[in-house]
């Protein structure tokens, strides 16, 4: 019978049609797994070994450079891993120091820094500030109190403990401290040398718990 | 019994209803999913068409088009064709029917749940997964129903040997229910922290289309090819190693979509370096399938084209996820128009091919109009590289205005809008030629089932004169 | 491939092997990410989301919105997002643990929306994005259908859109905000990431013997 007029336009005659049967059997001895009528069996071309590798190669190569080594900290991929170190975001001690400042200073000593007459000692252009480091350092961890002059003015308050010690409201870290006196000192015209870290952390070693400063005993101090 | 009478086979009387409703199911979807691709390619240049509309909003629009093709028209047509491919290949008839009909059933239901629920607002937001939840163990257990006839298929094979289309079809319908079912715990029932669910989407979206699409759209390319050529494969012996390829290395190729997102470094560059071993196997699917380019007929065209598709967007994949290019293409239609080039240009055209062979034998004649049969595979083909070409160009103006920080927006929007109306363009394009496809089977069928003796379709004159 | 059982389990080994591969060890690396605590903020980041801004981020999920905006910055030198203003700094994958449904999206045919409520010099304010939502913009389709048009007795609505133009309603109506609206724009407006984490610092590639080589 002939279907001369059907949707498929008449195919080219290419070979018979297979069976499904003939399909899976001559597929079966195709792939090799028999051997054939030589009793040969077939064996990878190095074509394929060599395309096989090289895609290996690549793939590798790209995995130990781009991976970060699967660190889940590494975003970057041009990244690796640091070493031992553990990556502490670094703490700009301007921002930090301004930040406290105005968190916990600015309602004595005011934002410009000129405190309130006769009250709160200014820090602008203040000696106690662009002085001794030593001194600076204990007022704000211990706290002051007492009689004390500022730029010729005198001054009898109290100076809250700000420092990691017995008896302080604040409890602020010796980082903390650092900044904010690394503010201070740079600020409002002022310009002298940042305070570290290491130092408060010194002198609160030395000093440990202790009530608050007079000013003739940090004048005492070097 | 002759060789070229056995190509219509016996088999096929019985498969005749299950596997054509599967068919017919998957061609409403795909035109239901035609005119929402067309609403949403409107909608990018159109800002303003439909946007009265809560439930046909852009976003919601893009995942009614993806759900109804995907799980519409690809799951139907794909499990449709490859549940007959596996009986063809078992050499008995297609056993578990009934069960397939009511797995259809659900399967359509589920999906068409899906689309109501999206369009109410029940998305997930995860690309290629929109499905709504509730929906979501109707699909699963409607493939369940419908693998039963597979896994028996496999178990009663007449002859011990399989051959590649058995492998593919088989792992597609293994593979489904377990993606969808990690897939809905990891994001739905249990959700992953944070950045974890985009990691867990993106596995979930490639698995889609590696584990389950792309063996459905292989499982139909590699049965057809010879059966039609009549030749066994050139390099068959390759045929596993391509298999296993496309499964160990395919799947770990999802983080591609987060290059230079929140997730570790590792995360794509892993995804990278495995689509670059993955070319192995898109080569050894070419080399093995390289008949095709050799036959006629639409099936043959379709096939070829698809192939093209397939194997060129593979290739295509791995040197384009290299960090220096996706710089530009990320985030860029360039990533819709290959997304396109694999779901249309390679998966569903391979299955449009496959059922140009399919339905006449299963209708048990030929389709009714030659001419709207070419015309269907000329739209198609017109439409899938009008839609690359104008998405990939869009997408490539768009990325290098994205990375001049000094192009505005509106000027953006302004370049890529020649490309936009030309995907537009493309979109009807395909959707007249689906409407031809539609058309052609509606005719088929209505003229099999008024037809008075059961009919045989009878395999073209030359086929059968040249049996020996 | 003749042996079924041992067929099965090779697909299955694969899927295994992949998903362990992908996400098991994701998950075991990111899944117990806890937010950074900063000694000099003295609180944790990131912060969580007000509960308003939580049901503003569902609605942003239903409506599809994540199909052209993405949430994800990308490091200086990979694209010209910190030029845009999108955000000074990468986003990880710390940025989003306390997000329930993370919207980080994948086409930017809208502009990214990371820091929306935090750009620089002036972001958009919740009347902007009200009116932006309304009306649409360019590429960005209008939304009218999250707003009401009600009539005005007496006192005009508080909420009310400040319109002109052709987009204002008629005399003696107001266009007024739904529910959905406003859980949403309290949404865009709390999209700001603030904080540095040590992971999202950009790499630098420091002098070669500091930088740690292949083991």
């Amino acid at each position: 019978m002939s279907n001369l007029n059907d949707s498929e336009p008449p195919q080219k005659p290419l070979a018979p049609g297979l069976s499904d049967a003939d399909l899976i059997a001559s597929h079966e001895k195709a792939s090799g797994k028999q051997p054939d009528e030589q009793g040969r069996f077939n064996l990878v071309p190095l074509a394929l070994l060599f395309s096989f590798s090289a895609l290996i190669m690549w793939s590798g190569s790209y995995m130990g450079r781009f991976s970060g080594h699967f660190d889940p900290k590494i975003f970057d991929e041009n990244a690796l891993p640091s070493k031992g170190v553990e990556v502490v975001a670094a703490i700009d001690p301007l921002v930090l120091g301004k930040k406290q400042y105005i968190a916990a200073c600015v309602a004595c000593h005011l934002p410009d820094g000129k405190g309130i007459a006769g009250v709160n000692p200014p820090l602008a252009g203040a000696e106690w500030v662009l002085g001794s480091e030593e001194r600076l350092v204990r007022i704000v961890v211990h706290g002051l109190k007492g009689p004390i002059q500022v730029l010729g003015n005198n001054y009898n308050g109290a100076m809250p403990v700000f420092g990691r010690v017995a008896g302080s409201g604040y409890n602020w870290s010796d980082d903390k401290i650092a900044a904010v006196l690394t503010y201070i000192r740079q600020e409002w015209g002022n310009a002298a040398a940042p305070i570290s870290t290491e130092l408060v952390a010194a002198i609160r070693a030395k000093e440990g718990n202790r009530k608050e400063w007079t000013a003739e005993e940090l004048l005492a101090l070097p | 019994m002759s060789t070229a009478t056995t190509e219509v086979s016996a088999i096929d009387t019985h498969a005749r209803v299950p596997v054509l409703l599967l068919l017919g199911f998957g061609l409403v979807w795909l035109l239901v999913s035609g005119v929402l691709a067309l609403m949403a390619s409107v909608q990018l240049h159109t800002p303003g068409f439909m946007a009265g509309y809560a439930w046909l909003t852009y976003g919601r629009t893009q995942a009614l088009q993806e759900t109804a093709f995907v799980y519409g028209w690809l799951g139907n047509a794909g499990l449709g064709l490859g549940l007959w491919i596996l009986a063809r290949l078992a050499g008995s008839s297609l056993r578990a029917g009934n069960w397939i009909i009511v797995g259809g059933i659900f399967w359509n239901a589920g999906v068409a749940l899906s689309l109501a629920g999206i369009m109410a607002g029940d998305m997930t937001g995860h690309a290629l997964f929109q499905l709504p939840s509730y929906a979501q163990p109707l699909l699963f257990l409607a493939v369940g129903a419908m693998s039963v006839s597979g896994v028996l298929a496999w178990s009663d094979r007449r002859s011990e040997g399989t051959y590649a289309a058995q492998w593919y079809v088989f792992a597609a319908l293994f593979f489904f229910p377990w993606i969808l079912s990690v897939a809905y715990v990891s994001l739905l029932a249990s959700p992953l922290r944070g950045v974890l669910q985009s990691i867990a989407a993106g596995w979930y979206a490639q698995n889609l289309l590696t584990l389950w699409l792309a063996p459905l759209a292989l499982g139909a390319a590699y049965y057809v090819v010879p059966k039609i050529t009549g030749r066994v494969l050139p390099v068959y012996q390759f045929a596993g190693l391509g298999f296993w390829t496309l499964i160990l290395v395919g799947s770990w190729t999802g983080g591609r979509h987060l290059i230079g997102g929140p997730v570790p470094a590792w995360v794509p560059s892993l995804a990278i370096a495995s689509a670059s071993l993955l070319v192995l196997h898109y080569l050894l699917v070419l080399l093995n399938l390289r008949g095709v380019f050799g036959g006629g007929g639409t099936s043959m065209k379709l096939l070829a084209f698809g192939l093209i598709a397939y194997v060129g967007g593979g290739l295509a994949d791995a040197v384009l996820s290299i960090r220096s290019i996706s710089v530009i293409t990320h985030f860029t239609y360039f990533a819709q128009a290959q997304q396109q080039l694999a779901l249309y240009g390679a998966f569903s055209v391979m299955i449009f091919g496959a059922l140009y062979y399919a339905v006449p034998r299963l209708a048990g004649r030929a389709l009714t109009s030659a001419t709207l049969a070419g015309g269907h595979a000329i739209l198609i083909m017109a439409g899938v590289v009008l839609l690359v070409v104008s998405l990939g160009a869009a997408g490539w103006s768009q990325g290098h205005a994205l990375l001049d920080p000094k192009i505005s927006y509106p000027e953006i929007a302004a370049a890529t809008r020649p490309w936009l109306l030309g995907a537009s363009a493309a979109q009807a394009l395909l959707l007249l030629g689906n409407l031809m496809l539609g058309v052609n089977f509606a005719l088929t069928l209505s003229s099999s089932l008024l037809a008075s003796t059961a009919p045989v379709y009878a395999p073209p004159a030359k086929l059968a004169a040249s049996v020996s | 491939m003749k042996n079924g059982p041992l067929f099965f389990l090779g697909l299955f080994a694969s899927l295994t092997f992949s998903f362990a591969g992908v996400v098991l060890f994701a998950n075991a690396q990111l899944g117990g990410l806890t937010p950074y605590y900063d000694d000099a903020e003295g609180k944790s980041f990131p912060e969580r989301m007000p509960g308003v801004a939580e049901r503003g981020q569902l609605v942003y999920r239903d409506l599809g919105c994540v199909s052209c905006h993405t949430q994800q910055v990308r490091r200086p030198g990979f694209g010209a997002d910190q030029a845009r203003g999108w955000g000074e700094r990468q986003s990880v994958a710390r940025d989003f643990i306390h997000q329930p449904n993370p919207q980080v999206g994948a086409m930017r045919i809208g502009p990214d929306l990371t820091n929306l409520a935090g750009r620089k010099p002036s972001a958009l304010d919740a009347e902007d994005l009200m009116k932006l939502l309304y009306a649409g913009q360019g590429a960005m389709p209008a939304h009218a259908f999250l707003f009401e048009t009600v009539k005005v007795s007496g006192q005009v609505p508080a909420k009310a859109l400040k319109l002109t133009g052709n987009l204002a309603p008629a005399s003696g109506m107001a266009v007024v905000p739904s529910e959905r609206a406003q859980v949403l724009v309290a949404y865009l407006l709390s999209l700001n990431t603030v904080y540095d984490y040590p992971e999202s610092r950009p790499f630098v590639k420091a002098a070669k013997k500091t930088e740690g080589g292949i083991k």
